[in-house]
């Protein structure tokens, strides 16, 4: 590896890593050496102290969140380059709150008012944009905050929790971090990875039968300003790089078939190499050869069905990933929270030999950097490791700054996507199991049980498409031979499976980095359900193209 | 309703295939949106060899049209004339490709093989852009970039009825990015799959077509839906990508938005740079092969203000040349600003309006744009059929429909009027036709329509009208709108008129309208037969020798044949409006030239108006200044 360009990574890293909240006390006039925050902390400053409609409550609170995105994308298709666009944009988010802690002007969506900021930092110019979204925020939250005193006087039960927590200021500066890319070697580099359909040997004879191939590469640093009244002044920044490749075809009855692969990173040297990214992307092709070739999936299955770590990471996002995180419920009722988990406080989720916890100052896991990791959320709150499951309980959610019932504080777990209102949100999702099985001893396990109910053949979900459909499934017979089948559709792999379905899950954990707003990670194992479903999906089959692509 | 902030903060281009919404508006407005288009370049007449890209577009256009059922020699005149022109070079012969279609799609066989199109064009405009943008006296957005789309239509049936007959007009469009380089297999691989979307989009709503067709009654204008034309060649210049000092017109931009500082009660501003460099490639299965380019700087300005009432104000102003080099001048956009902010700062005190019908004076500009919104959409060819237009017009022709005193004209060949250019020109229509000078009105009398290929009951051709934005079909939408007039005066005269003509009225005033912003017309049965276009500066003339007076609040209203024929004499010098028009295909640039005219009624009613208020606190930087937003707390 270039040294330089390691140590470029080795930089980047340690400029997410080093939280210098924790080294040396800071003061506002650290943070007022940088323009942009001293122009914000201004604003606020008279905002705060001046801001009031004649006859109606000051605001009690204010945040101001600058976000700058510098976003460079570059695209290809069919093995030429489609164009690349690299955008830079800040935009404001600021949020008043009129009211008090206990009660407020805070509504079920965000608060407050969005508007484009400007990229020089140009004092009169960034107090402007803030200026004009102070104004209407502070207005709406006026009109909230009435409506708000009418809705609770409607309703018997009053809320089990205040409105907004209070939180211990902090002052946090990490140093802006830049993308650093060679834009046109990029946008030749996905060109080729397009291309592959055509110019690799071992693929190139089925070129016909792909419809499309493209591919991507991304790279995007978020810098983030926040400052509120309670005197939080936070900077805070984060990069992601991401190449991806995607292909298609459809099998002669018309079924569409998909493959993709994607890498991703905090530093461009982190993501594959272009030959090591390139063998994925004709492996993808390969396989939609096989997968045209495959016989379709038998109508209904029951029985065992193993999870690879990868298929296993999508379900557990999908199924944990939302229910643990505690929102505000309707006004009136006694609810603590809302969705799967909403009564399961202290209750069993999953089986009592598995684990999870959400923690965001986890950066690496082994050497890989987590893209979800971060110090300081989006409404500057230090971030706090979690444990949400223990040894299958629900002891906890991920919150922000609004509480629910029995949780009255953030645990830093306040994340917004770009531009929009923080809400909870896992950060490194790291789910684990106790006496964890080796991959193969999984297999065994898989074949025991279908040899053990008499199947004549169970099921490996490989990669999951959508959050029930597999892109690569295999039928596998009792003495372990592994077919390919298409046309599958999965089914009770749900909250109850979670809880009482799962056999037993691997040792080895694989790193699903969304590359998000915000950015996720998620850590999982493999997991053999004892008892699931797989079913023909019955999708709608188009038709197959009308004439044959170009030589 | 004023939406500065949304329409001028928010790009508007609208992609993929248009649906028709129940109450069809047509929005124009000289700042709408970032892409727009252009002019010809002058140069360009002679004719270059053909580019690469366009050469992939012809070969592969006729590879899909053989291949999808229509051999060489077929009855029909479109397809033998498209045979005939394939290029020798490149793909194997229609035949082969057609046997090898079959051995590869068992779906098809020969006896399931679906209808085949009967036309098909790809239209793909290569555009390069700069764009920069400031707000409150600073940078907030410069980019850069270049894209290629391809707009594949296909027609399926016949050109009496097809897949895009009555509401399925939407169908003859697919659209898909398209690699930008050279790449022929890139190319053509983009274009077949393109090509294949749409025609399964053709199949299936001429299915819909046929069905509809048997259970409706018969229809009012049982025109075909395509019209047979002349295929055109024509191979220009391609347009250079953009090319401009991007620092210092950052700084440039950034300056005028700085101007406002000096205007503190103007609480939002914007300064928009956009030059734009676009090529539009054309083949068709006819044979046309055109190439054109359209280059089109342009700079818009928008500053917003609110009274204390809570009405909100906005004026703009825009400049727009060929190239960046031809925008004006700093000194000239610096004065313009300064304008603006004056302007707005007057209008937020100025009285509002009480609702008044009497005599009036449009200015050249606010003509322009009546006569655009008012006249120019009624007079579009596809609103004189089709069972939910209003059809003002439909049976007027030959018929006088203004003061006999008035001639109007669509032109885009002319790319300039006076000193100033047309944003509206062009040299091929989006349907390959060339463009054409059409005289709509003469001495006040109806003469024809703006016609794309879409025929109606009493004309049959296109006159070079069919426009359309990327992703759309093309319907036939105005150019470069020009009114003459034979009974002008010089404006000094004209506004001793209006009093004469208040005074007649026994009015105390008559209004001048000095600048109008966008509207919208509807031309649709369903909604009265109305309009409404919003002036920003509105002045009462007084007739017992007052000085003019600035009022606010103003909406025209009324009926346009009505509006129109109380024309009673013109200035003698004419303005230009350039502008973006939307409509159901698309965004487009247009111009229309008109001037000063005095109407002896005219219809205002107060405009709806926003109720919050002013801003709390000074804008930032106004704190010294003793500004006049104090006066707002």
């Amino acid at each position: 590896m270039n040294p330089l360009r390691s140590l470029a990574a080795a930089l980047f890293i340690a400029a997410v890593a080093v939280p210098n909240l924790r080294a040396v006390e800071l003061t506002r006039a650290d943070a007022e050496k940088d323009p942009v925050l001293k122009a914000m902390l201004a604003e606020l400053d008279r905002s705060m102290s001046q801001l009031q409609l004649q006859g109606f409550a000051k605001p009690f609170f204010i945040q101001y969140r600058l976000e700058q995105v510098d976003d460079f994308e570059t695209t290809a298709e069919y093995g030429s380059s489609e164009g690349s666009d690299h955008a830079r944009q800040r935009v404001a988010r600021i949020t008043v709150r009129v009211g008090d802690y206990k009660t407020d002007s805070s509504g079920a969506r965000g608060d407050g008012a969005l508007e484009i900021a400007v990229l020089d930092d140009d004092p009169i110019a960034l107090r402007s944009v803030l200026w004009a979204g102070t104004d209407q925020a502070y207005k709406n939250a006026l009109s909230a905050y009435a409506q708000k005193q009418a809705e609770l006087k409607q309703v018997q039960t009053p809320p089990q929790s205040d409105d907004f927590s209070q939180e211990k200021p902090i002052i946090s500066l990490a140093d802006p971090i830049a993308i650093h890319v060679d834009e046109s070697s990029w946008a030749d580099r996905v060109a080729r990875a397009s291309g592959l359909y055509r110019t690799d040997a071992t693929v190139s004879t089925n070129q016909r039968d792909i419809q499309y191939s493209s591919a991507s590469f991304r790279a995007r640093s978020t810098t983030t300003w926040l400052v509120t009244s309670e005197g939080t002044i936070v900077r805070k920044s984060a990069v992601e790089y991401q190449e991806t490749f995607a292909a298609g075809s459809q099998a002669s009855d018309g079924m569409r078939l998909d493959r993709s692969y994607g890498s991703s990173g905090i530093s461009p040297a982190e993501l594959d190499s272009e030959p090591d990214f390139n063998k994925h992307a004709v492996t993808e092709l390969a396989s939609l050869a096989e997968l045209r070739k495959a016989p379709l999936v038998e109508e209904e299955y029951h029985g065992p069905l193993l999870f690879s770590a990868d298929a296993a990471a999508d379900t557990l996002r999908s199924l944990l990933g939302g229910a643990i995180t505690a929102t505000r419920p309707a006004l009136g009722t006694e609810a603590r929270t809302n969705g799967a988990f909403a009564s399961s406080y202290h209750a069993r989720v999953l089986p009592d030999f598995m684990n999870v916890v959400d923690d965001p100052s986890l950066k690496t896991f082994n050497g890989k950097a987590l893209l979800g990791a971060y110090d300081v959320d989006d409404e500057g709150v230090p971030e706090q490791a979690v444990k949400l499951v223990d040894e299958g309980r629900l002891d906890n959610y991920l919150i922000g700054r609004q509480p629910v019932r029995d949780f009255p504080e953030s645990s830093g777990h306040g994340r917004a996507g770009i531009t929009g209102p923080a809400r909870p949100t896992i950060g490194v999702l790291k789910i684990t199991a106790d006496n964890g099985l080796s991959t193969d001893e999984l297999n065994k396990k898989l074949l025991d049980m279908a040899k053990d109910r008499g199947l004549k053949n169970v099921y490996v979900v490989e990669t999951l498409g959508g959050e029930r459909e597999p892109r690569l499934l295999y039928r596998v017979s009792p003495d372990g031979k592994r077919e390919l089948v298409r046309g599958a559709v999965l089914d009770d792999v749900d909250d109850r499976a979670l809880r009482s379905s799962i056999d037993s899950a691997g040792k080895d954990l694989w790193v699903a980095n969304s590359f998000g707003d915000p950015p996720t990670t998620v850590l999982a194992p493999a997991l053999l359900f004892s008892d699931a479903t797989v079913r023909r999906a019955n999708a709608k089959n188009d038709k197959l193209p009308f004439y044959p692509p170009p030589d | 309703m004023l939406l500065p902030k949304s329409r001028a903060f928010t790009p508007n281009h609208s992609k993929g295939p248009s649906r028709r919404p129940i109450i069809i508006r047509l929005h124009c407005a000289p700042a709408a949106a970032v892409f727009s288009l252009l002019i010809p370049v002058s140069v360009a007449r002679a004719q270059q060899p053909a580019p690469a890209v366009l050469d992939a577009m012809t070969t592969e256009l006729h590879r899909a049209f053989t291949s999808l059922g229509k051999s060489p020699g077929s009855p029909s005149q479109a397809a033998s004339s498209a045979a005939a022109e394939a290029p020798a070079s490149g793909a194997a012969t229609p035949a082969a490709i057609f046997a090898q279609g079959a051995a590869t799609s068992p779906a098809q066989s020969s006896s399931d093989k679906p209808l085949p199109p009967y036309f098909l064009s790809y239209t793909v405009r290569d555009t390069s852009f700069v764009s920069i943008r400031a707000l409150y006296g600073a940078l907030a957005e410069s980019s850069a970039g270049r894209n290629r789309v391809a707009d594949v239509q296909v027609r399926v049936g016949d050109p009496k009825l097809d897949n895009t007959h009555g509401t399925h007009r939407g169908s003859a469009v697919n659209s898909q990015q398209l690699p930008l380089g050279d790449d022929r297999e890139a190319l053509s691989r983009s274009l077949w799959n393109a090509t294949n979307t749409g025609y399964g989009a053709a199949l299936d709503n001429y299915l819909r077509v046929q069905t509809e067709a048997e259970v409706r009654a018969k229809e009012e204008d049982t025109s075909p839906d395509f019209s047979g034309q002349e295929s055109q060649t024509h191979i220009g210049a391609v347009a250079p990508q953009v090319v401009i000092d991007r620092a210092a017109w950052e700084q440039r931009v950034r300056e005028l938005s700085r101007i406002f500082r000096d205007y503190p009660d103007v609480y939002q501003n914007m300064v928009f740079l956009t030059v734009q460099n676009e090529t539009d490639y054309f083949t068709s299965s006819e044979g046309s092969q055109i190439v054109t380019p359209h280059l089109q700087a342009r700079i818009v300005a928008v500053a917003v203000t609110r009274a204390d009432d809570g009405m909100d104000l906005f004026r703009e102003q825009t400049f727009e040349a060929p190239t960046a080099d031809g925008l004006p001048t700093e000194a000239v956009l610096e004065s313009a600003m300064r304008e603006l902010g004056k302007s707005l700062e007057a209008l937020r005190k100025a009285p509002v309006t009480e609702p008044f019908d009497g005599p009036a004076i449009l200015s050249g500009r606010a003509a322009a744009v009546f006569f655009h919104e008012v006249l120019g959409h009624r007079l579009e060819g596809q609103r004189q059929r089709g069972d939910e237009e209003g059809q003002t017009f439909t049976k007027d022709v030959g018929k006088p429909i203004l003061p006999d005193f008035l001639s109007v004209a669509d032109d885009p060949t002319v790319s300039n009027f006076g000193s100033t250019w047309l944003s509206g020109s062009y040299q091929y229509d989006d349907e390959g036709q060339k463009a054409e000078r059409v005289d709509l009105i003469q001495d006040g009398v109806l003469k024809t329509f703006l016609m794309s290929r879409l025929p109606i009951a009493s004309f049959g051709a296109s006159n070079g009208h069919g426009r359309a934005e990327e992703g759309h079909v093309p319907t036939g939408r105005q150019g470069n709108l020009i009114v003459t007039s034979t009974k002008s005066v010089p404006d000094s005269d004209l506004r001793k008129q209006l009093i004469d003509e208040a005074k007649k009225q026994g009015k105390p005033y008559g209004l001048f309208f000095e600048d109008i912003s966008s509207g919208f017309a509807v031309t649709q049965r369903s909604s009265p037969q109305a309009f409404q276009v919003i002036p920003l500066v509105v002045w009462r003339v007084y007739v017992d020798g007052r000085p003019d007076e600035l009022v606010r609040g103003v909406s025209i209203v009324g009926t346009p044949l009505a509006a129109m024929k109380s024309i009673i004499a013109t200035g003698d010098k004419s303005e230009v409006f350039n502008g973006e028009c939307g409509a159901e295909s698309g965004t487009i640039p247009v111009s229309a030239v008109a001037p000063a005219m005095l109407l002896s009624g005219i219809e205002t009613q107060r405009q709806p108006q926003g109720i919050a208020r002013p801003p709390i606190l000074p804008i930032p930087g106004a704190d010294s200044q003793a500004p006049a937003a104090k006066e707002a707390q």
